[in-house]
C-alpha cells in the first residue's frame, strides 16, 4: 500500500511523541524486568546452592551430648541425615568470629576465593565480611588471640543471609564473620567447642517422634527448622518479594503508561480524521485503514519492547546485583527468560495496536462529511462552560482546555501523580527505616547490654537483671520468645499500649510485633508449644507492649520457667545498663543497644542504590509522560498558537494561555501521588512484618513531602520548558495553511 | 506614503528548486485607501501580504509602514508591530474554536493598547446576536465577519485580508465586503485585500496586479463601486 510510505515521514514529523512513548514503555518494562530478573535469579541460585551443599532441614542443640554411635542409630531409625557440628564464638574487640570445624554431610561450604585451610595457621572466612572489609587471601587475622593467614573465602547454605544472632533484624558483615580452620586446629584451640546438630529429614521421617526421642534422651535446648531460620528463609523470601513487586509494578505502572499512551494515540488518530475521512471517501477499505494506523501505534511497543529486552540482557547483571545487596556475595546467573522478553515486546505492541484499531474503527463509524470537516470530537459540551462568564478570555480558554479534553488532562494528571508517587515512595522507605532506628530505643527498654548465656544458670545475675528467654512456636510454626522477668525488673520495656505498666507477676503480655505475626490480641487465649518438648500450653493475653522489633510474650520468670518445666530460679540471659565482665565461655551472644540502630543503618546503606534508582525512574516517568502529553497538546493547538502569534501575542503569553491550565493539575497530582505512596508504603510495611519479622512504621516526613513536591514540580516545569521551543518555532504561515476551520 | 515596498525579494528553496516569490517588487499605498492586489496562484501576492504584515522577512529590499521600517525588525519587534498596527483576515477565518464569538474578539482586545469596544465592533459587523456561539455553530460568512471583528477590535492602522471571500458564496462574499467597506469608512483603516477574484477590484481605491513576484501594474480606480454594485 502506497499509503505506508507515510510511516517514515510521519515518525520524523512526530518524533518527540514516538521517542517519549518509547521511553515510557521502556522505563516501565525495565522496572518490571529489574525486580523479576533479581527475584528469579536469586531463587534459582538458592535452590541449586541449597541442594548442592546439603542445606539442613533443621538445627538443634541439646543439654546432653548425643554420642556419635547414637547418631548413626538415629539416622537409620528415622531415615534422616544427622551431623554433629562443632563451633566456638570469639570476640576480638573490633570483630566477633564464629569458628566452625568443617562438616562432612550437612551445610557444606563452597570456596569462593583461594582454597580450604590446609595448615594449622590457615583459616577461611565468610565472603561477605571479606568483601565488606576488603580482606584478601593472604591477609592475616587474629582469631581467639592467634594470628591466622586467610586462605580463602566461602559461602554456606545456612548463612546466605548473615545475621549474627537470630534475634537480629538485619545482617552484620561489618563486625561479624564465620571462619573454618582445620579440624585439628579447631580441637587444639577450642577443644570440643559448642555443639549444634544438623538434620536433613527423609521423605518418610516422623519428625515429631524424632524430636520427642531427642528430647526424652538428651533434652532439647533449642530447635530451629530451616523454615524459621531467617539466615535461610530470607533467600527465598526476599526473592519472592522481588517477584511479587515485579508483578505489582507490572500491574500498576505499565497499565498506567499503556493507558496514557493509548489515550495519546487516540488523540493523534483523531487529529488525522480529515485524512481518514478523505481516504474513506476515496474508497479505502475500513480494514486497510485500521491496519495502517495500527502499525503506527505498534511502533513504540515494538521498539520499546525490543530495546528494553536488549537493555535488560545487557544490564541483567547490574540489575540483579541491586537485589543482592543483603546477601552474602552470591553469584547467581541473572537471565531474562525468553518468554518474558517476548511478552515485553508482544504485549505492549498488541495493546497499542488494538487501541489504535478501535479508535480508527470508531472514527470510521462517523459520518464521512463530519470527518472531512474535522468535526468529530470537537463538540464536547464541557467545552462550552463559562460561556457567559466575564472572566479573562485566557482563563476561560485554559479551563475549557482542561475540562474539554478529559483524556488529555487525565494523562497529564497521571504523569504528575506517578512521578510524585514513585519519588515519595522512595523517600518514605528511607524515612520509615530511619524511624525504626529512632523509635526502637524507647520500645526496647533502658538496658544497654543483653548477654545471652550458653547454659541455664541460677543465683545472682552478676549485677544485672536475670531474664529467662526461651523459643516457642504457635500451631503454624511461627516462632516467638517467651520471656520471664522478675517483678522488680526495670531495664526491659514493660509499658503497655494502654499506658499502664505490665503486671507480669500475674499475667502474660504480648509485643505488638508478636501480636501482628501470630494474630493474637489482648484478651485472647493463645495456644503454643515448646520447640523442645512439643508440649502445648495455653495462656490468656492480658495486654500488649509496644515493641515492633522484638517478637515475644513476657511474664514472670516463675511462670515462664513453669511452662518450660524449669526451676523458677533459672535464667539464661542477663540485662544490664553497663558492660559486665562475664567469662567468655558463659556468653553465646551479646546484644547492645546500638546493634539494632547499626543494623537499620546498614539496611539503608545497602538499599540506597535501589531507592535512588527508584526515585530516578519516577522522575523519568514524570518527564516522559508529561513531555508526550504536552507535546500532543501543542500539536493539537498548533493552529491556535500560530493564529495567536499572528494576532501579536508574545510567546510567553501564548505559552501561558495554552499550557498554564495544566498547572491546576499539579497540586492535586502531587498530593494524591504522595498519599498513594504512603498507602503503598503502609502495605509494604505490613508485608515486612511477615517477611522480616519487623514492624516498620510507614513514615513520610514533612521534609520528604517538600522534596517530593519540589522534584515533581521541577520535572513538570522542566518538561514544559523542553516544549517551550515548540511554541517559539511554530511557523505562523505554514501552520495557518494547515488550519481549515 | 503609508506603505512603501522597495525592491522586495524573497526566495524559497535553494539551487534548482529555488523559487522567487518576490523578485524586486515595488509598491506604495496611501493611508486610508483600500488596495486590491490581484494575481494568479503562485504570483507572490500572499508572500507580499505576509511581508507587509510582519509574518515573514525579506531576503532583500525594504518595507516601511506608517514610517516604521519593518525589514530588519527582531522577532520581538515584529510581534509588537503585529499587535499594535496590523489586523489580519484569512480565507479560512482561523478563529479559535474553543472561544465564543465574543471571546474571539475579546482575546485580541485584551492585549491591544487602545482597543475598540467589543460591543461596538460586534454591532458594526452585525454579529452581536451570535456573541455566545462558537465558530463551528456559524456559517462561513458569519465566521468571516467575526474574523473581521477580531482584526478590527484593536483598531489597527492596517487591515490585511488574504482571499477573504475565497471560501464564501456570492451572497456571503458581498456581505463581508460591505463590512470591509464599512470599517474602512468608519475607522479609516488602510486595507489591503489580496485575491484572484477580479470582481472584487471594483471596491478598491488602488488595484495592483502582481505576476512572477513583480508588480505588473498599479492603477488608481476612478470608478470605485460599492460592494452591492460588484459583479462577483
Amino acid at each position: 500500500m502506497k499509503l505506508n510510505k507515510r510511516y517514515a515521514r510521519s515518525i520524523k514529523t512526530d518524533l518527540s511523541f514516538y521517542v517519549s512513548a518509547t521511553v515510557l514503555t521502556m522505563v516501565t518494562l525495565l522496572m518490571f524486568y529489574l525486580f523479576y530478573i533479581a527475584g528469579t535469579g536469586i531463587n534459582k541460585y538458592g535452590d541449586d546452592f541449597f541442594s548442592k551443599y546439603k542445606r539442613e532441614d533443621a538445627t538443634f542443640s541439646t543439654y546432653a551430648e548425643i554420642p556419635d554411635e547414637k547418631l548413626s542409630a538415629l539416622e537409620t531409625k528415622y531415615g534422616v541425615t544427622l551431623e554433629k557440628e562443632r563451633f566456638a564464638a570469639t570476640d576480638e574487640g573490633d570483630y566477633r568470629v564464629r569458628v566452625f570445624s568443617p562438616n562432612e554431610k550437612i551445610d557444606l561450604y563452597e570456596i569462593q576465593d583461594g582454597h580450604a585451610p590446609e595448615k594449622d595457621d590457615e583459616i577461611i572466612i565468610s565472603a561477605g565480611y571479606a568483601a565488606e572489609n576488603n580482606v584478601k587471601v593472604g591477609d592475616r587475622l587474629k582469631v581467639n588471640g592467634k594470628e591466622y593467614s586467610v586462605a580463602g573465602t566461602f559461602l554456606r547454605p545456612d548463612y546466605l543471609y548473615m545475621v549474627e544472632n537470630l534475634t537480629d533484624d538485619y545482617k552484620n558483615v561489618t563486625t561479624f564473620f564465620l571462619a573454618y580452620m582445620t579440624p585439628e586446629e579447631f580441637k587444639d584451640s577450642f577443644g570440643g567447642g559448642s555443639i549444634n546438630y544438623k538434620v536433613i529429614y527423609g521423605d518418610d521421617t516422623d519428625q515429631v517422634a524424632f524430636r520427642k526421642e531427642i528430647n526424652e534422651n538428651y533434652y532439647m535446648a533449642s530447635y530451629l527448622s530451616a523454615d524459621s531460620n531467617m539466615r535461610i528463609t530470607f533467600v527465598h523470601e526476599q526473592a519472592d518479594m522481588f517477584i511479587m513487586s515485579s508483578w505489582f509494578i507490572l500491574v500498576i505502572f505499565p497499565l498506567v503508561t499503556v493507558a496514557l499512551i493509548c489515550i495519546l494515540l487516540g488523540r493523534r488518530i483523531r487529529a488525522e480524521q480529515k485524512l481518514i475521512g478523505t481516504l474513506s471517501a476515496m474508497g479505502y477499505e475500513k480494514t486497510k485503514l485500521m491496519r495502517h494506523y495500527s502499525l503506527f501505534a505498534a511502533i513504540p511497543g515494538v521498539i520499546g519492547g525490543l530495546l528494553t529486552s536488549v537493555c535488560a540482557l545487557i544490564l541483567s547483571g547490574p540489575f540483579g546485583s541491586l537485589g543482592l545487596a543483603d546477601y552474602e556475595p552470591m553469584k547467581p546467573q541473572f537471565t531474562l527468560p525468553v518468554w518474558v522478553a517476548a511478552a515485553g515486546v508482544v504485549v505492549p505492541t498488541l495493546i497499542y495496536w488494538t487501541a489504535a484499531m478501535l479508535r480508527v474503527r470508531k472514527l470510521l463509524k462517523e459520518d464521512v462529511v463530519k470527518l472531512l470537516a474535522g468535526q468529530v470530537g470537537n463538540d464536547a459540551k464541557s467545552r462550552r462552560i463559562l460561556t457567559r462568564s466575564k472572566k479573562k478570555v485566557g482563563f476561560k480558554y485554559a479551563i475549557r482546555q482542561l475540562v474539554g479534553n478529559p483524556g488529555r488532562s487525565f494523562v497529564i494528571f497521571l504523569g504528575i501523580f506517578l512521578g510524585a508517587m514513585i519519588t515519595a515512595f522512595g523517600y518514605s522507605f528511607i524515612d520509615s527505616v530511619k524511624a525504626v532506628g529512632e523509635q526502637a530505643h524507647g520500645e526496647f527498654g533502658t538496658f544497654r547490654y543483653e548477654y545471652v548465656l550458653n547454659t541455664l544458670e541460677k543465683g545472682a545475675p552478676d549485677g544485672g537483671e536475670a531474664m529467662l528467654i526461651l523459643p516457642f512456636e504457635d500451631g503454624d510454626m511461627r516462632r516467638f520468645s517467651l520471656i520471664g522477668l522478675d517483678g522488680d525488673a526495670t531495664l526491659w520495656n514493660l509499658k503497655t499500649t494502654d499506658g499502664g505498666k505490665a503486671d507480669i507477676e500475674s499475667g502474660f503480655y504480648i509485643s505488638t510485633l508478636c501480636e501482628a505475626i501470630c494474630g493474637v490480641h489482648k484478651g485472647d487465649e493463645f495456644t503454643f508449644r515448646s520447640i523442645a518438648t512439643l508440649e502445648e500450653h495455653t495462656v490468656k493475653i492480658d495486654g500488649v507492649i509496644r515493641n515492633g522489633y522484638q517478637n515475644y510474650i513476657v511474664s514472670s520468670r516463675e511462670k515462664i520457667a513453669g511452662i518450660a518445666g524449669l526451676d523458677k530460679e533459672n535464667y539464661n540471659a542477663i540485662l544490664s545498663s553497663s558492660s559486665l565482665d562475664l567469662e567468655k565461655d558463659r556468653v553465646s551472644e551479646t546484644i547492645t543497644d546500638k546493634s539494632f540502630e547499626t543494623q537499620m543503618q546498614n539496611m539503608l546503606n545497602a538499599m540506597s542504590g535501589l531507592i535512588y534508582a527508584f526515585i530516578g525512574i519516577g522522575m523519568i516517568v514524570c518527564v516522559a509522560s508529561l513531555y508526550a502529553t504536552v507535546n500532543t497538546m501543542l500539536s493539537e493547538n498548533r493552529h491556535n498558537i500560530s493564529m495567536l502569534k499572528v494576532l501579536g501575542f508574545e510567546n510567553g503569553r501564548i505559552h501561558s494561555m495554552i499550557i498554564s491550565s495544566n498547572h491546576l493539575l499539579l497540586l492535586p497530582g502531587i498530593a494524591l501521588g504522595i498519599a498513594a505512596a504512603y498507602g503503598i508504603m503502609a502495605w509494604y510495611c505490613a508485608r515486612f512484618v511477615e517477611i522480616e519479622k519487623l514492624m516498620i512504621p510507614a513514615t513520610l516526613k514533612p521534609f520528604s513531602i517538600i522534596l517530593t513536591a519540589v522534584f515533581t514540580a521541577v520535572c513538570y516545569f522542566a518538561s514544559l520548558l523542553l516544549l517551550r521551543r515548540k511554541v517559539d518555532k511554530t511557523n505562523m504561515v505554514e501552520a495557518l495553511k494547515d488550519g481549515r476551520e | 506614503m503609508f506603505i512603501e515596498v522597495k525592491s522586495a525579494k524573497k526566495q524559497y528553496g535553494t539551487g534548482e528548486a529555488a523559487v522567487y516569490a518576490l523578485d524586486g517588487a515595488d509598491l506604495s499605498i496611501e493611508k486610508g485607501k483600500i488596495c486590491v492586489i490581484l494575481g494568479p496562484s503562485g504570483s507572490g501576492k500572499s508572500t507580499l501580504l505576509n511581508m507587509i504584515g510582519g509574518l515573514d522577512s525579506l531576503d532583500a529590499g525594504e518595507i516601511t509602514v506608517d514610517g516604521q521600517k519593518i525589514t530588519g525588525l527582531s522577532k520581538k519587534e515584529l510581534t509588537a508591530y503585529r499587535k499594535q498596527s496590523v489586523g489580519f483576515v484569512f480565507q479560512f477565518y482561523n478563529l479559535i474554536p474553543d472561544l465564543t464569538v465574543e471571546e474571539n474578539v475579546e482575546v485580541v482586545a485584551e492585549i491591544a493598547e487602545k482597543p475598540l469596544y467589543t460591543d461596538e465592533i460586534l454591532k458594526a459587523l452585525d454579529i452581536e446576536k451570535y456573541r455566545y456561539r462558537f465558530p463551528r455553530e456559524l456559517s462561513g460568512g458569519q465566521q468571516q465577519r467575526v474574523a473581521i471583528a477580531r482584526a478590527m477590535v484593536k483598531n489597527p492602522k492596517l487591515l490585511l485580508c488574504d482571499e477573504l471571500t475565497g471560501a464564501l458564496d456570492t451572497r456571503s462574499s458581498r456581505s463581508v465586503l460591505k463590512f470591509i467597506e464599512k470599517v474602512n469608512a468608519q475607522y479609516g483603516t488602510t486595507t489591503l485585500i489580496i485575491t484572484h477574484n477580479e470582481g472584487i477590484a471594483g471596491i478598491a481605491d488602488v488595484v495592483v496586479r502582481i505576476r512572477d513576484g513583480k508588480i505588473a501594474s498599479y492603477t488608481e480606480n476612478d470608478h470605485k463601486l460599492t460592494a452591492d454594485e460588484l459583479e462577483l
